[in-house]
């Protein structure tokens, strides 16, 4: 089978975030970098397929800034087989849709049997990517999934996710198809050191604008649909409240405060 | 908010901007390293010290430790997984050749990697850690066979090693050693004597555990000269490599123990039943030899392991000092009223924590730096320059050792000081982090057999030219401090400092040939930790002239030279700012409130007081 994963270079969760003096952004000097937690099961299924499937490959697929390479090479030094980077000035600004456009753009000629991601990307939190690159690519798409199962022949997978009231729905698509994993579809593997080493020549290519065969005014900033007008941390929550007290003198106090101080009730 | 256990940024400062380790690129065994990749190293060690390692801190000390049960010795059950992952990453013999199935990697690199493991939870780390050394030693002397028939096993993690010198009658003096083998006519040995103390003697974290043994081949002469050492494995191993029986070596008990609990500590009985079969490993009353290979790499791990403890208790101390609220500030003191503040805007506080952030950088440095020597030396050609710098590692090993843990307990203690009354309890991981520091005092060779090799061996070697070359160099890095006007005021207490070293080396010379080795022995533990002071404070000082110089560059970029309240602000808002800015601190302080003790410290021991032997030893006792 032919695999690709799509990839997301984000700030790790420790970080401190900082806004931009003119809210355009965040700072992102000094930030740590890290695979998206949700690309790494995607990762991991990919290579977990592979090692079933005699003859199947994964390649990595990544759109952002050069420093993306660090992260594309921690995917290859955990077993994936190549990685592509789409990185070009112009493609600044993007949001889902163009992004998607862009990455479904690179994967057309690739003709994947099973394109695997995350339910969503931890710094913007849009959870619209795969979806969209799906609906460019004209593939069924099975979305937040924390069990994927594909059938021996390759043709089918079969797809797992929670819903309401602790149920699960089962999703049978036809492949090729987009799958976007949920955090429980597996345990990710560390990089190994011999993975790492052997990371280093593994097929790895660079892809601008002209060579993707898309227009700037199609990609980045131009082709965005959605417009962010400013960046702004949320405002600090003023501290909880502790009612102290024997529990029903304490409930006593506790309906008071909502219908008199917050007016819930 | 950092990761609690090392700061990543200063191991990059050290091996990148202050080492230098790309040098050792240009060396054809190095030369598939690059900075990228090792930077990548550090990321995974990093996530799997965080991640997989520092999970089983706390368990292995209390809950989960341990154990000897029915005859059998057992890892923390909480470490087997992490041992199979540590295994499949490719951790377990990073620097040991390619072709034994590790990576050739840099010590200077792995000694970075293991920093992280180490302050995760040393206890664990010391199980791959004894197998590395292990395995090294037989991958070094053994012979062809012994290499394919056990270090490529070791290498792999499938097996596990030791190493067993300690005897209840020979612990510092390992010449007084019992343990005897007796010549079987295949060549090889029959082995009988007890073993105590052995980390990792005996668990289930793999099948089979092979100890290299020192023991004297029976008609040997006695003391170090007649030690031999063998290779003695737990099971036999067959023709086709697969495992036999029991090779009659008995685990009589583990240890309990004050700290690194989750390390099983056995007492070994080879060859109850005469049973115990063992292969020499290299030449007949080698052993002592070939086993300080081990114990020089082993020493090295124990001064980590001080630095390792150190750097957690700091990071945790510097967490902690930032969220308990406690106490007005200074200014406002009388003013009841006022808002009570982090500790962390106490001076006292302060104080503590730049001082155990000083010593975490220097400590850091100094072993970093030791590793890379080791890198260098076996690709110098040039035979004098290699002889210079095996004296300057030879000098330095059990400086580290003895230093590293000695300051890492006054580190760890410290930070226990700075969480109150919280950190002498179970919820925080002060307490553990001084009790397991504080074995590394003792193993390896109690601190003071680190200072008698220093002062009996290391310093009068050569009539000195290691440790005047060492203090030719420091005086290099001084001069230059002096022309810094940040550094000024320390680097000439450095050269203060190195006067007086000058002299103590000296009348420590003039000791040692007219026959009064009792004041140079009597004060080696002084010497020792005067020497390190010396040390860690020129590593300090290298550190911020390199510091000073890009921090200049980042001011300027920002237009903030000149104005301590812009160079305040930016350092809130730049880590790179803030982390420049702290390394010069840190040398500031070091030399100026450390290295001025020296001259005091050395003068005592010129004067040559000799109350501690001459006084009877009725006195001693309280009768
Ligand atoms: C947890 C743990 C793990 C260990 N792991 C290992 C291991 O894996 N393998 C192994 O072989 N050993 C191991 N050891 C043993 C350790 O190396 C010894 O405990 C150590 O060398 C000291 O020996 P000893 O305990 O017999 O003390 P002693 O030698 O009796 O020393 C007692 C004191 O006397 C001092 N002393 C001794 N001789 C002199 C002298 N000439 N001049 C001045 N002072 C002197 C010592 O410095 C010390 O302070 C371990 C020990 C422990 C506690
Ligand atoms: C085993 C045990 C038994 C105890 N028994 C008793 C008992 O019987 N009765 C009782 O009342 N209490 C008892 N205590 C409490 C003990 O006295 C306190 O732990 C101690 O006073 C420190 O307070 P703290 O732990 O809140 O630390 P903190 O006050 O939070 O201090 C933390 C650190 O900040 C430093 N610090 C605080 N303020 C300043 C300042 N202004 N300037 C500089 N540094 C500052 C401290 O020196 C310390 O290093 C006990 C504690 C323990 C652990």
């Amino acid at each position: 089978m032919k695999i690709g994963v799509l990839m997301k270079q984000v700030p790790d969760t420790e970080t401190k975030i900082r806004i931009k003096d003119d809210a355009s952004g965040i700072v992102v000097d000094g930030i740590k970098w890290v695979m998206n937690p949700y690309d790494e099961y995607a990762v991991e299924e990919a290579l977990r397929i592979k090692e079933k499937k005699a003859g199947s490959t994964v390649t990595i697929i990544s759109m952002g800034p050069k420093r993306s390479v660090e992260t594309i090479r921690t995917g290859l030094a955990m077993g994936a087989d190549s990685g592509i980077l789409i990185d070009d000035p112009a493609l600044e600004g993007a949001d889902c849709y163009a992004t998607a456009k862009a990455l479904a753009k690179v994967m057309e000629p690739e003709n994947f049997d099973l394109i695997l991601c995350g339910k969503q990307a931890i710094d913007d939190d849009s959870a619209q990517v795969p979806q969209m690159v799906a609906e460019f690519l004209g593939m069924p798409q099975a979305m937040v999934i924390d069990k994927l199962v594909v059938s021996d022949d390759g043709k089918k997978a079969t797809c797992y996710r929670r819903i309401e009231g602790g149920a699960k729905e089962v999703l049978e698509v036809d492949l090729p198809a987009i799958v976007a994993a949920e955090k429980g579809l597996n345990e990710p593997r560390y990089a190994s050191l011999p993975g790492i080493m052997k990371a280093k020549s593994k097929p790895f290519k660079e892809i601008n604008l002209g060579a993707l065969g898309l227009k700037a005014e199609e990609v980045g900033a131009k082709g965005a649909k959605l417009k962010v007008k400013k960046y702004f941390l949320p405002a600090e929550k003023a501290p909880g409240k502790i009612i102290p007290g024997e529990p029903e003198d304490a409930a006593r106090a506790l309906v008071k405060m909502l219908r008199e101080e917050a007016k819930v009730v | 908010m950092g990761n609690l256990l090392v700061n990543t940024r200063d191991q990059r400062f050290v091996l990148f901007e202050q080492v230098g380790i790309d040098k050792l690129f240009k060396i054809p065994k190095y030369s598939k390293f690059n900075l990228e990749l090792v930077d990548m190293f550090l990321k995974e060690a990093e996530k799997f010290a965080v991640e997989v390692i520092a999970p089983t801190f706390k368990k292995s000390d209390h809950e989960d430790p341990a154990y000897f049960k029915d005859g059998k010795a057992h890892a923390p059950a909480c470490f087997h997984p992490v041992y199979k992952k540590f295994v499949e990453g490719g951790w377990i013999c990073p620097p040991a050749p390619e072709e034994a199935g590790g990576q050739d990697m840099p010590m200077s690199v792995f000694t970075a990697c293991s920093e992280l493991f180490g302050a995760a939870n040393y206890s664990f780390f010391m199980y791959p850690g004894l197998n590395l050394g292990a395995a090294g030693l037989i991958g070094t002397f053994g012979t062809p066979e012994q290499i394919k028939k056990y270090a490529l096993k070791m290498f792999a993690g499938e097996w596990a090693g030791t190493m067993c010198l300690t005897e209840p009658g020979a612990g510092s003096d390992v010449g007084a050693l019992r343990t005897t083998a007796k010549r079987l006519p295949d060549g090889r040995f029959s082995i009988t004597g007890t073993k105590c103390f052995i980390s990792a003697g005996d668990h289930d974290l793999t099948k089979q555990i092979v100890h290299p043994v020192l023991a004297r081949i029976e008609g040997d002469p006695a003391g170090t000269k007649g030690i031999s050492i063998f290779i003695v494995p737990k099971y036999r191993v067959n023709e086709d490599g697969s495992l036999g029986e029991s090779n009659d070596i008995t685990t009589v008990n583990l240890e309990h123990k004050m700290g690194i609990n989750g390390s099983a500590t056995a007492t070994l009985n080879f060859g109850e039943n005469g049973k115990c079969i063992g292969e020499l490993l290299g030449k007949e009353r080698e052993g002592i030899k070939i086993m300080f290979k081990m114990m020089n790499e082993a020493r090295l791990s124990t001064g980590m392991q001080g630095l390792d403890s150190a750097s957690a208790s700091y990071e945790h101390s510097v967490q902690y000092a930032k969220d308990r609220v406690q106490y007005r500030k200074i200014e406002d003191m009388p003013n009841q009223a006022a808002p009570g503040v982090a500790i962390i805007n106490h001076p006292d506080i302060r104080r503590s924590l730049l001082w155990m952030k000083a010593h975490v950088e220097g400590m850091r440095a100094l072993n970093y730096y030791i590793g890379y020597l080791i890198d260098l030396e076996p690709f110098v050609e040039d035979h004098e320059e290699k002889e210079k710098l095996e004296d300057t590692i030879g000098l330095l090993t059990p400086i580290s050792k003895a230093y590293c843990s000695d300051k890492s307990v006054d580190i760890c203690s410290l930070g226990m000081d700075i969480h109150g009354g919280y950190g002498y309890c179970q919820e925080y991981p002060m307490e553990q982090l001084l009790r397991d520091a504080k074995i590394a005092t003792i193993y390896e060779g109690t601190n003071y057999i680190q200072s008698l090799d220093l002062v009996g061996r290391k310093l009068g070697r050569k009539g000195g030219m290691a440790v005047m070359g060492l203090m030719g160099q420091i005086t290099e890095t001084t001069e230059k401090a002096k022309g810094v006007e940040e550094l000024k005021a320390g680097a000439e207490q450095m050269e203060a400092a190195l006067q007086a070293v000058n002299d103590l080396v000296m009348q420590l010379g003039s000791w040692g040939m007219s026959g009064e080795f009792v004041l140079p022995v009597l004060n080696a533990r002084s010497v020792l930790m005067i020497l390190g002071d010396m040390i860690i404070g020129w590593q300090l000082i290298q550190a911020a002239l390199i510091a000073q110089e890009k921090l200049q560059a980042l001011l300027k970029k920002a237009g903030a030279e000149g104005s301590p309240d812009k160079v305040k602000a930016l350092a809130g808002e730049n880590d790179e700012v803030a982390f420049y800015l702290g390394k010069v601190a840190s040398a500031q302080y070091f030399t100026v409130n450390i290295l001025p003790t020296l001259k005091g410290r050395c003068e005592a021991i010129k004067l040559g007081d000799r109350t501690p032997v001459s006084m009877p030893d009725a006195c001693f006792e309280s009768r």
